[in-house]
């Protein structure tokens, strides 16, 4: 089976628009994490979020955008696409193979236009310019219409572990074959919808999250996008490669619709696989990108599954406290920020952390640290048991 | 790519059960919505809870869950539980925002479906959720192909569901995805010369793994293509059709046709690449929704097994844009 670089990166984050501004932010210890603004919700002014805040007509104008049906999920995609595709020096020739597949992944689709959704569901419009909007494919499909695409088109929803998903789809259609070139990621945009639902579980905290501290009091919603451009060994030549996609694995917890069981059977499965994928002992991985939400229920069976697998916990960190929860998009844009651990052979500190979790007594990454990184492990778990585990190597 | 063992159809027509292709059901006020199956399996308090959609995969996947082994579940949902999502999105908008019940929540991610049958079936295994529109069920089992590429000894269950509810109906009649005037039989529906379908759903659950023996059908080759222009799919078709079939004759193109004009000219086309080979159509059965390829993949299985056929063809095309093709032949 071919091997998987990483070519090409596109990001998109409260961070900043750019793979430098997200490392620079990283690097300084810097939380992104603001109160809502730009949604007409009872939230603002009061709900911290990790939002960016371009309003979604600035973006329109910024991306040329002629089409109709554009929804911010789709310009935070594309924006994350097109910096992705011109990292890679990717020609239009390049994208529009039939060997090049787009992969995309997202959980609220054109959901985020909570009050026109309303109308055109209840037959209380003529219809807006968002008919064929709303679904998750949308956000993949104007990208590819925009483009021309040709290869294997596909939209992933896993939830929150969506966009590890579709990283890990585009390198399996690189190793069965099917294409040489994956472009990769996944996008979601804060709604309305998505807030309140989660506010419904009771897992929203009124603060900046704090992964992993004894104290947390859930996790805060956040929007962004990243695509990777991945490549086969065979296409890859002398270009630029940021890393080696070396491991992955999804497995399911089986055990309930919004939360982890005690033993954490899906998060230790994902994790196991990612390392017998990638032919490596549990030892091997230097820095662990947890998927660390700040729910109470997540960090606390993260942890017991990296002490289920690792003798001794490798350092780890969640840079939900940099950004909060991007969704459908978190393992696209972590899987970046994993790669930046790699090129740069640094790891950024977890912020807002205090105490342990007194279970488990781990103790995330406190401090920005040079050091020796050869791989790091990604996490992302998702409602409906849905976990997935990818492994980034140094090229 | 890989074996078809046993399946379940829940459809319109009586495919789940005893079969009877023959007595056909009839369309009703321009729907084919499914029958729904038998649903004594579930607890009772999880029924009430669960969406059309998340209902109608449990009933049709159940009977296999319980009586075969899985590595993992793969699912093509182009909209999962939209009623539900829907109806969550009312409470927001009428109670303003205020304490709402997340029940509708948890069961409108899409992947309530795939994560609903791991559930039930305690599959710790891979599990997935493709959502890619009109090819939401193709790409589903693309995945399955490649794990079984993967791993030759594992055994997948690979569905297709998409339900049509009320709100689902709305959105799509004002995009004018469907038909205005009153349909009523097959006839009515291809001999239209209008635009627009008539909207269907339902939910087809496939066994599959890579062996030979007690096998339905092979689904032989999967090619998907997003154009509007009928000469890259007719060009795509020709060489789907040189690289899977070489000089072998085909016994069946299974068209997705759907009476809808604007659709005509890619299925008169693809129709064209294979001259003189016998046409069959399926919409009228099923209706038309995002994921009925699972159904006509089910439909062609039935006819390679019961009309001794050695190989279909199916081609479907969602909305003018995303076309597939499926060749499956006996096993």
């Amino acid at each position: 089976m071919s091997r998987v670089f990483v070519t090409g990166i596109g990001i998109i984050s409260p961070l900043g628009d750019t793979l430098s501004l997200n490392h620079t932010a990283l690097k300084k210890g810097i939380c992104g994490i603001s109160t809502l603004q730009l949604i007409n919700s009872n939230f603002a002014g009061k709900l911290p979020v990790g939002e960016i805040k371009t309003e979604t007509q600035t973006f329109k104008e910024k991306l040329k955008i002629t089409e109709t049906g554009y929804t911010r999920n789709s310009l935070l995609a594309l924006h994350a696409f097109i910096d992705a595709i011109n990292d890679s020096k990717l020609s239009n020739e390049d994208i529009t193979a039939y060997n090049t597949a787009l992969i995309g992944a997202n959980s609220v689709g054109g959901m985020c236009l909570t009050d026109e959704l309303y109308k055109d569901a209840n037959s209380k419009s003529q219809g807006s310019e968002y008919l064929s909007s709303y679904d998750g494919g949308s956000v993949t499909l104007a990208i590819q219409e925009r483009y021309g695409m040709r290869g294997i088109i596909n939209t992933i929803n896993t939830a929150c572990s969506s966009s590890a998903n579709s990283i890990m789809y585009g390198a399996r259609l690189i190793q069965n074959g099917l294409a040489t070139r994956a472009i990769v990621g996944g996008s979601d945009s804060l709604a309305k919808y998505t807030i309140n639902g989660f506010n419904s579980l009771y897992i929203l905290s009124d603060e900046i999250c704090r992964p992993f501290d004894s104290e947390r009091k859930g996790l805060n919603l956040a929007e962004g996008a990243a695509f990777l451009v991945l490549e086969s060994e065979e296409i890859v030549g002398n270009k630029k490669v940021y890393a080696e996609l070396t491991g992955y694995c999804n497995a399911n917890d089986a055990f309930h619709p919004s939360s982890i069981s005690e033993n954490a059977d899906g998060p230790f499965l994902a994790m196991q696989g990612a390392l017998r994928k990638a032919n490596l002992q549990p030892n091997q991985i230097d820095f662990i990108n947890t998927h660390g939400t700040a729910t109470e229920n997540n960090d606390e069976a993260e942890s017991k599954a990296m002490l289920r697998l690792f003798e001794k916990v490798p350092p780890f960190a969640s840079t939900k406290s940099n950004i909060g929860h991007t969704l459908g998009a978190a393992g696209a844009i972590e899987a970046v920020y994993s790669i930046l651990n790699l090129t740069e052979q640094e790891i950024y500190k977890s912020l807002n952390y205090k105490n342990p979790i007194q279970t488990t007594g781990l103790v995330p990454v406190t401090a920005y640290t040079k050091m020796t990184i050869n791989h790091v492990l990604s996490n992302s778990f998702g409602f409906g048991g849905n976990c997935s585990s990818l492994i980034f190597s140094k090229a | 790519m890989f074996y078809i063992h046993q399946t379940v159809c829940v459809s319109a027509q009586k495919t789940n059960g005893l079969i009877d292709l023959d007595d056909i059901q009839p369309i009703k006020d321009n729907k084919l919505q499914a029958i729904e199956p038998n649903y004594d399996a579930i607890p009772p308090a999880m029924y009430r809870r669960m969406g059309r959609a998340v209902r109608l995969a449990s009933g049709a996947a159940l009977p296999l869950l319980n009586t075969l082994t899985f590595n993992g579940i793969v699912i093509g949902t182009a909209n999962g539980g939209l009623e539900d999502c829907i109806k969550f999105l009312n409470q927001i908008v009428d109670y303003n925002e205020g304490k709402l019940t997340p029940t509708n929540f948890v069961q409108s991610t899409t992947n309530a479906i795939a994560s609903q049958l791991a559930f039930f079936s305690s599959n710790k295994g891979y599990n997935n959720t493709h959502v890619h529109r009109g090819l939401a069920f193709e790409n589903a089992a693309l995945d399955v192909a490649m794990m079984l590429n993967e791993f030759p000894d594992n055994s997948y269950l690979l569905g297709g569901v998409d339900e049509i509810s009320a709100y689902q109906y709305n959105i799509e009649s004002l995009a004018g995805s469907y038909k205005k005037e009153s349909i009523s039989s097959a006839e009515d529906l291809y001999n239209s010369k209008t635009t627009g379908s008539i909207p269907g759903d339902g939910c087809t659950m496939f066994a599959v793994n890579k062996q030979k023996t007690g096998a339905t059908a092979k689904l032989k080759a999967i090619g998907t293509i997003h154009t509007d222009k009928v000469e890259e799919v007719t060009q795509y078709l020709t060489n789907f059709i040189n690289k899977n079939l070489g000089e072998s004759s085909l016994s069946l193109f299974l068209s997705g046709e759907n009476g809808d004009s604007r659709h005509l000219p890619y299925y008169s086309a693809c129709q064209n690449i294979v001259p003189n080979i016998a046409v069959e159509r399926f919409k009228h059965l099923c209706g038309e929704y995002a994921t009925a390829s699972a159904f006509a993949l089910w439909l062609a299985c039935h006819k390679i097994q019961h009309n001794n056929l050695k190989n279909v063809l199916i081609y479907n095309n969602f909305r003018g844009k995303q076309h597939s093709f499926m060749l499956v032949e006996n096993a």
